[in-house]
């Protein structure tokens, strides 16, 4: 049993604060009551006393253990009320669930990492943790595209990555403003941009499903084996605990054998991208 | 296998003995056909024996409708469950894969297990749909249930399973060796008819790994064709030995209710993105029968369809699956 404890059974974790970062995504600082720690790439189900819960990978560095941030775009009834809420306000967790991303086996590599939209969630997370082991890796590319240019989230981070020693982070937008003077195109067309020595490199995607897969079709076009490319999968995860069955593709219960998986994984599994 | 007697009427006086330690739950006739009941002192007598299975599954007794799962679970009496079918029984190896993993182990799932002794019957007859031995199960059990209890004239005859069951009928004096090769050999007698019973009636299905293939390889046209008449009530799911989908439901307090869901339900894979896998009807429709045919064989050494035919019973669409595995399969 997890912790030894009711699987079912949520913590309490008091939200310390909120922080705006579009007009639809807040991100929620929040101290857990008890001790917490996750692996980036694992998600927690975050709940609204009362109200519901929905899963999340934690935005922040699996490194702090006694914070964890959460960023949530408002897209229907939990995450709405979740927005309505104030530092002050005790939120539930329960996780973390499934397995992240392997970061050893990244070590001595390139990893290039595509991000669409809300996607830039786990990303940063996983951004962080690979800043923590940056001498054992090659270099670290984020490409990462948004709607508009407002719809971007974690703006500073973008300038922080570029000034950090081997990693590199290029942005697009599908539709820019007056003030936007970057790329505008799919974020696939930031891969033209940047080098890669592909037998040493491995692939991230996540974003939206017809991000993730135009983005694997790109990169193994490009000549990436499916065992090189990690998806993040967004399905309806429920108990986390690969029971409910609301999150079940193919063979997979995603919560539990995933929701990071390798394209080798997936590839035979039919409607991955629905 | 040990068999055991004793007398119908010693049975029934020891079952109301029973009732003063234990929950009694058994099998019993009434008229809409059979069905557990709380057994009473005044309804003992009709229990039913060697039939075919009860309109209810097993699972009901381990997975109920809806719980809290947020409270202690309740120290309640013992349960003896008197009429378990083995269709059931097998459908519950799988449940015991999903709730009791090594990872998460469901300890409501996992206390309502330990806390019931099953008592199974062998099926000596069959109802219209049955079709274990399609996919290789028995209608009378060798495992998973503690011991068996068969009638024979005015014998009780008990084979006995497990450890739990041996050690729960030593206190009983009356149960006695049975050494009668004759009650042995009409018992044998009886299981084989009803299994050849069986294989004569549903000569032609696939058996469970052709079912997967075919399943697996068949075209949206036969998922048009057979969810025409599905209406997403779900009633196959609710009522099939093996479909243990839930729901959580957030109460204040920070409570969780867990509630059986069904895959056949609308918006049951949606995600907050606005992606539904199964938002057509078809689609969800196929989901049940690859679920239970191509998916969990991947993943689970148990069988995900024991053959009870509840969800061709339970349809009122009418919908009868092994129609469309015989059409498959031509």
């Amino acid at each position: 049993m997890l912790n030894g404890k009711n699987i079912y059974r949520p913590i309490k974790a008091r939200l310390t604060d909120v922080i705006d970062e579009s007009p639809l995504i807040k991100t929620f600082v929040l101290i857990p009551e008890l001790e917490f720690s996750f692996m980036t790439g694992q998600f927690i189900e975050l709940s609204v006393d009362g109200i519901g819960e929905a899963p999340f990978t934690p935005s922040s560095s699996p490194h702090i253990t006694d914070k964890l941030e959460v960023t949530v775009m408002k897209t229907g009834y939990v995450t709405e009320i979740m927005h309505s809420l104030k530092p002050g306000a005790f939120m539930g967790i329960r996780g973390p669930f499934g397995r992240g991303y392997p970061v050893e086996k990244f070590y001595g590599k390139e990893v290039i990492i595509l991000g669409g939209g809300c996607g830039l969630a786990p990303i940063r997370s996983l951004l962080y943790a690979l800043e923590h082991v940056k001498d054992k890796l090659e270099k670290v590319v984020l490409c990462y595209g948004s709607k508009t240019p407002s719809d971007c989230v974690y703006k500073p981070l973008f300038t922080r990555l570029n000034k950090i020693e081997k990693f590199e982070a290029y942005r697009t937008v599908d539709k820019p403003d007056e003030d936007w003077d970057g790329s505008v195109g799919v974020v696939t067309t930031l891969l033209n941009k940047i080098s890669i020595n592909l037998k040493n490199s491995v692939a991230v995607v996540c974003g939206p499903p017809i991000m993730m897969k135009f983005g694997t079709i790109r990169f193994l076009e490009m000549g990436y084996k499916d065992d090189q490319i990690y998806l993040s999968m967004e399905k309806n995860m429920s108990c986390g605990l690969g029971k409910c069955g609301h999150c079940m593709m193919g063979e997979f219960f995603v919560c539990k054998d995933g929701p990071v998986f390798t394209y080798n994984e997936l590839k035979n599994t039919p409607d991955i991208w629905k | 296998m040990q068999y055991l007697s004793i007398k119908k009427e010693e049975w029934d006086k020891t079952i109301e003995q029973l009732l003063l330690s234990y929950t009694i739950f058994a099998a019993e006739e009434n008229e809409f056909g059979i069905d557990y009941e709380v057994v009473e002192p005044s309804n003992i007598g009709k229990i039913s024996y060697n039939r075919a299975k009860p309109a209810t599954s097993l699972k009901t007794f381990f997975l109920p409708v809806k719980e809290n799962v947020t409270t202690d679970p309740s120290v309640t009496k013992q349960r003896i469950i008197l009429g378990a079918p083995n269709c059931d029984l097998q459908g519950l190896k799988i449940l015991d894969e999903i709730y009791l993993d090594k990872d998460f182990n469901d300890l409501f799932y996992r206390k309502r297990r330990e806390n019931t002794i099953l008592i199974s019957i062998d099926c000596f007859e069959k109802q219209q749909h049955c079709h274990c031995t399609s996919y290789g199960i028995k209608p009378w059990s060798t495992d998973c249930a503690d011991m068996t209890a068969i009638l024979i004239e005015d014998l009780i005859i008990l084979r006995l399973i497990t450890p739990h069951g041996e050690d729960f009928i030593k206190q009983f004096s009356l149960v006695q060796a049975l050494k009668d090769e004759k009650i042995i050999a009409s018992i044998e007698k009886a299981q084989k008819t009803t299994e050849s019973l069986l294989s004569e009636t549903n000569k032609g299905l696939p058996d469970y790994k052709t079912t997967g293939r075919i399943v697996k390889e068949a075209g949206s046209d036969i998922w048009k064709k057979y969810s025409a008449h599905c209406v997403s009530c779900g009633a196959c799911a609710t009522i099939c030995p093996t479909c243990s989908c839930f729901l959580l439901i957030d109460k204040p307090g920070f409570e969780k209710i867990k509630q059986l869901d069904a895959c056949q339900y609308p918006g049951f894979e949606r995600t907050a993105g606005g992606g539904d896998p199964l938002f057509e009807l078809p689609e969800r429709f196929r989901n049940r029968y690859m679920c239970k045919y191509a998916w969990k064989p991947e993943k689970f050494k148990s069988t995900a369809c024991t053959g009870c035919g509840r969800c061709i019973e339970a349809c009122i669409g009418k919908i009868n699956k092994n129609e469309l595995f015989m059409e498959l399969v031509k």
